[in-house]
């Protein structure tokens, strides 16, 4: 749930790059495009869109596969792809290193935070028009409707169902993905949860497990990465 | 994108040219390594190694599997090298290059087939039960010299990983938790390094020779020979790709440059991983913990 550390453009060779820590995953991503794309994918109305989720520890097999097209039905909704017409924009995911304690049975959603969140980092490093920024977070709930805070997984038995959420900046649903068995008050409770730790709540009702050491939100912290990266790009001007 | 784009016969000549007079583009001598740096992972057995703007992560894993039927007494031991467009956009997903076949049996080479990593030690069970390790590099920027980059990821990676401790008794094996027992570092036998020297044709036929050459570089050489040495001088394999014939005794220059390039590089990843070691050992409990004796 926490952002531990995201930096944007730490690549040398693709167009834009990512490193994003999201609970305990470490994922780098790359960005390139637009670029000439195969004769066969080519879409003649708008760009089309390659992801390429590889894992830490072997090659690829149908979770990365499965977990490529979350992603790329969420990310053709976000870049602006009737800009770039007949083009390719290539998005490389590359996960580098996963939490020691999984959750038992291993949830293959656990990672989808942290690729999503490099994935859109990497774009706006590539300077690729996007609609809108969105933020992701994961969220779990025991059977009895207990939220569990994802970095403290330690007492996995007892865990239900894992879910994972992304907002827009508007504060739209993006994506929800849940896998376990739960009811429509825990998803409900979930869906709430997930939406203070991405969007934020200037309320004082929140639990102890959405807030942050530094008490703010997902967005908040991602609009300082990109911050931090814009001044440095910048400092030629305003020294 | 199925290719890399090439660079413009200007800027071919402009970099042979300034290659006769003695000057690399980037001022570099010719055999000069650029700048390399490594760093490790909190876990063990993950070594980032950057060599100018070349960029590769080698990351260790092992399980515990059944030995090939043949080989009773060795554990198993892979290296896999992806080359993803995260490196490149000339990189493909599922369609092997020559590059990619190329880099992944050099490793195999130098690495593997030299007998780097005493694969006997992965044993637990003979026939029964041996450790299978699994190296995965992950060439992440691509900016020339990247099997002198992966051949430093890699065995950094192997030095700095600790396999699981293991007992047994009897038929009964017990492979401890790192959290119950420490884990024990690999044995591994020799260090070798490649160093690859890029042919280019001087002037009236004379000959030079590039260490670490860049990606632009590469693009405009007319051959290339991989040497593998250990820091005792031994050579363990030598590759040369590229159609131009290359001269017996400047290969035995090369071999000469190589080994006193090796005894810097592995200083090199001796020290930083001694600077890791000491980073880990706080309080000064690892001399208590290691199972291991003095030799």
């Amino acid at each position: 749930m926490t952002v531990k550390d995201a930096s944007l453009s730490t690549l040398q060779r693709a167009d834009g790059s990512a490193k994003c820590e999201h609970d305990g995953y470490c994922v780098i991503g790359a960005v390139n495009g637009p670029i000439e794309v195969m004769r066969r994918d080519e879409l003649p109305e708008e760009a089309a869109i390659e992801i390429n989720v590889r894992p830490a520890v072997g090659v690829g097999s149908p979770t990365e596969r499965h977990l490529e097209t979350l992603l790329q039905s969420t990310l053709r909704r976000i870049i602006r792809v009737e800009t770039y017409p007949r083009t390719l924009i290539q998005i490389t995911l590359q996960v580098l290193s996963v939490p020691d304690v999984k959750p038992t049975p291993v949830s293959f959603l656990a990672v989808l935070p942290a690729l999503l969140q490099t994935s859109l980092l990497a774009l706006l490093s590539a300077s690729i028009p996007l609609t809108t920024t969105y933020t992701a977070t994961a969220c779990a709930a025991t059977s009895s409707g207990d939220l569990i805070s994802t970095m403290s997984l330690t007492s996995a038995a007892t865990l239900a169902s894992f879910h994972v959420f992304a907002f827009t900046a508007q504060g739209d649903l993006l994506l929800a993905e849940s896998e376990g068995s739960f009811d429509i008050g825990i998803w409900n409770k979930v869906y709430l949860t997930a939406e203070e730790i991405c969007r934020g709540k200037p309320t004082d009702a929140v639990e102890d497990i959405i807030m942050d050491q530094q008490g703010n939100s997902l967005q908040e912290r991602l609009q300082a990465a990109v911050q931090s990266k814009v001044e440095a790009d910048r400092r030629w001007k305003s020294s | 994108m199925p290719r890399e784009a090439e660079i413009s016969s200007n800027e071919r000549e402009f970099i042979q040219q300034a290659l006769h007079e003695g000057i690399r583009i980037d001022g570099r001598a010719f055999d000069e390594f650029r700048p390399l740096n490594l760093s490790f992972g909190d876990e063990y057995g993950v070594a980032d190694a950057q060599l100018g703007k070349t960029r590769v992560v080698a990351k260790i894993s092992s399980e515990v599997t059944i030995p090939f039927p043949d080989r009773k007494f060795d554990g198993v031991f892979t290296i896999t090298t992806e080359l993803a467009p995260i490196a490149s956009a000339s990189f493909e997903v599922g369609r092997p290059t020559e590059q990619e076949s190329l880099l992944s049996r050099l490793l195999e080479k130098a690495i593997r087939r030299s007998n780097a990593l005493d694969t006997e030690s992965l044993c637990i069970v003979a026939g029964s039960k041996c450790f299978a390790l699994r190296a995965d590099i992950h060439v992440l920027d691509f900016d020339g010299g990247l099997v002198d980059t992966c051949c430093v990821a890699l065995l950094a990676a192997l030095r700095h990983y600790k396999r699981p401790d293991v007992s047994v008794n009897g038929e009964d094996v017990k492979i401890w938790d790192v959290r119950e027992r420490e884990p024990v570092p690999l044995s591994i036998l020799h260090y070798p390094f490649c160093v690859t020297f890029s042919h280019f044709r001087g002037v009236e036929g004379s000959e030079l020779m590039l260490i670490d050459a860049n990606a632009a570089e590469e693009q405009c050489r007319e051959g290339e020979v991989v040497m593998t040495v250990n820091k005792y001088g031994e050579l363990c394999q030598i590759a040369k790709y590229g159609g131009a014939t290359v001269d017996a005794m400047a290969l035995l220059n090369c071999a000469r440059l190589a080994a006193e390039k090796v005894k810097v590089l592995d200083r090199f990843v001796t020290t930083k991983l001694d600077q890791d070691a000491k980073k880990r050992d706080i309080g000064g409990l690892m001399a208590e913990l290691k199972a291991e004796n003095e030799r």
